[in-house]
């Protein structure tokens, strides 16, 4: 890990907001892109926190204070480094099955693909089912991305998939799926009727942005 | 129809089944285990009971995928994360594994014979994560 990235760690563990600001913006001030900040600062660090919980280390409230934590900073970075523009395209709504409390991978997601000239649209946790489709029918978006962490949410993922592909949509959305379930088996994407699957935000980036633009580019 | 539809199949009614008794099989799981040994609700109580009967329903709700999957890997993983947590917190992983065995009692006299086999297997294919 980086020296911001140690510094940003160890300030999770002491609860720290102020200095967990701190060593983003000296991350930011070395020249580190928000990609760098996300995916070499902010992911190692949560990973380590989710370790730690499960080591017995920290606290259920610790893990929760650093959590709160990492989304304040991320989206305080975030309105450091993007200039905001008009006529973004294309959308992707993005959604957490079930009640799940691990966003912050979507989030990176969002913010990264805003960051190459998409739209998005992040609706959390907890949306149910028929108001996910009602809302992709709205706003016909090119993808819709959806986090799972553990196999209790896979009913979940699985039937939100199966009702988007029989909405009745001029066009069907990229389905892409991500989260720690899919990291252990990428194969798992594929079987719950998913287009894809990424080993992280960035990869996510990479694989949406060859689908849908080229998909885009080559349509009459 | 070849051999993988029909197991396929077994795996989706077996966790139908699951889902539908899934209360049913987590208190009849907690009361056996509790019963079994007096001494479990002498050093934690009632909280420890209620507290068992939560972890009951947090196990079955990650065989019921594996099982609807026909995916061994995927409970493994599950019983691989708990086997860490307890661990890690000074936790006898044996009634981890008793309950895992309660599960399949309580399949196998619940369910059809093909159902309770299909569960059988992921619930086997965990209990392999504390031999040896």
């Amino acid at each position: 890990m980086t020296p911001q990235g140690d510094n940003f760690l160890d300030a999770l563990r002491r609860g720290d907001r102020r200095d967990a600001f701190r060593a983003i913006d000296a991350a930011l001030d070395a020249g580190t892109e928000l990609r760098g900040i996300y995916l070499d600062v902010v992911q190692p660090a949560m990973r380590e926190i989710g370790r730690l919980w499960q080591e017995n280390e920290l606290t259920v409230a610790e893990e929760h204070l650093a959590t709160a934590i990492v989304q304040s900073a991320m989206s305080r970075t975030f309105e450091r480094v993007f200039v905001w523009r008009d006529l973004r395209t294309p959308l992707l709504v993005a959604a957490c099955a079930d009640t799940e409390r691990h966003q912050i991978g979507l989030r990176m997601l969002c913010d990264l693909l805003e960051m190459e000239g998409w739209a998005t649209t992040y609706l959390g946790a907890s949306v149910p089912i028929e108001s996910l489709v009602d809302f992709v029918r709205k706003h016909q978006p090119a993808a819709v991305a959806i986090s799972a962490t553990i196999a209790p949410h896979i009913p979940r993922v699985r039937a939100a998939i199966a009702a988007i592909r029989a909405a009745d949509l001029p066009q069907q959305p990229v389905v892409a799926v991500g989260g720690r379930l899919f990291l252990s088996d990428p194969s798992l994407a594929m079987r719950l009727g998913a287009d894809l699957t990424a080993t992280d935000a960035s990869d996510a980036v990479r694989a949406l942005d060859e689908k849908v633009r080229r998909g885009q580019r080559v349509a009459p | 129809m070849g051999l993988n539809d029909v197991i396929h199949d077994t795996g989706a009614s077996a966790s139908r089944l699951l889902m539908r008794d899934q209360d049913a099989v987590a208190r009849a799981v907690t009361a056996a285990l509790y019963a079994a040994s007096p001494a479990l609700l002498e050093r934690h109580g009632e909280r420890g009971r209620d507290k068992c009967l939560q972890d009951m329903h947090y196990t079955i709700e990650h065989l019921i995928p594996a099982v609807d999957l026909g995916d061994p890997a995927l409970f493994i993983r599950y019983v691989e994360w708990l086997n860490g947590l307890l661990r890690a917190r000074s936790v006898d992983t044996r009634d981890v594994v008793r309950c895992l065995e309660l599960i399949r009692e309580q399949c196998t006299e619940r369910f059809p014979r093909a159902e309770a086999e299909a569960i059988g297997a992921i619930l086997q294919a965990g209990l392999t994560v504390f031999a040896g």
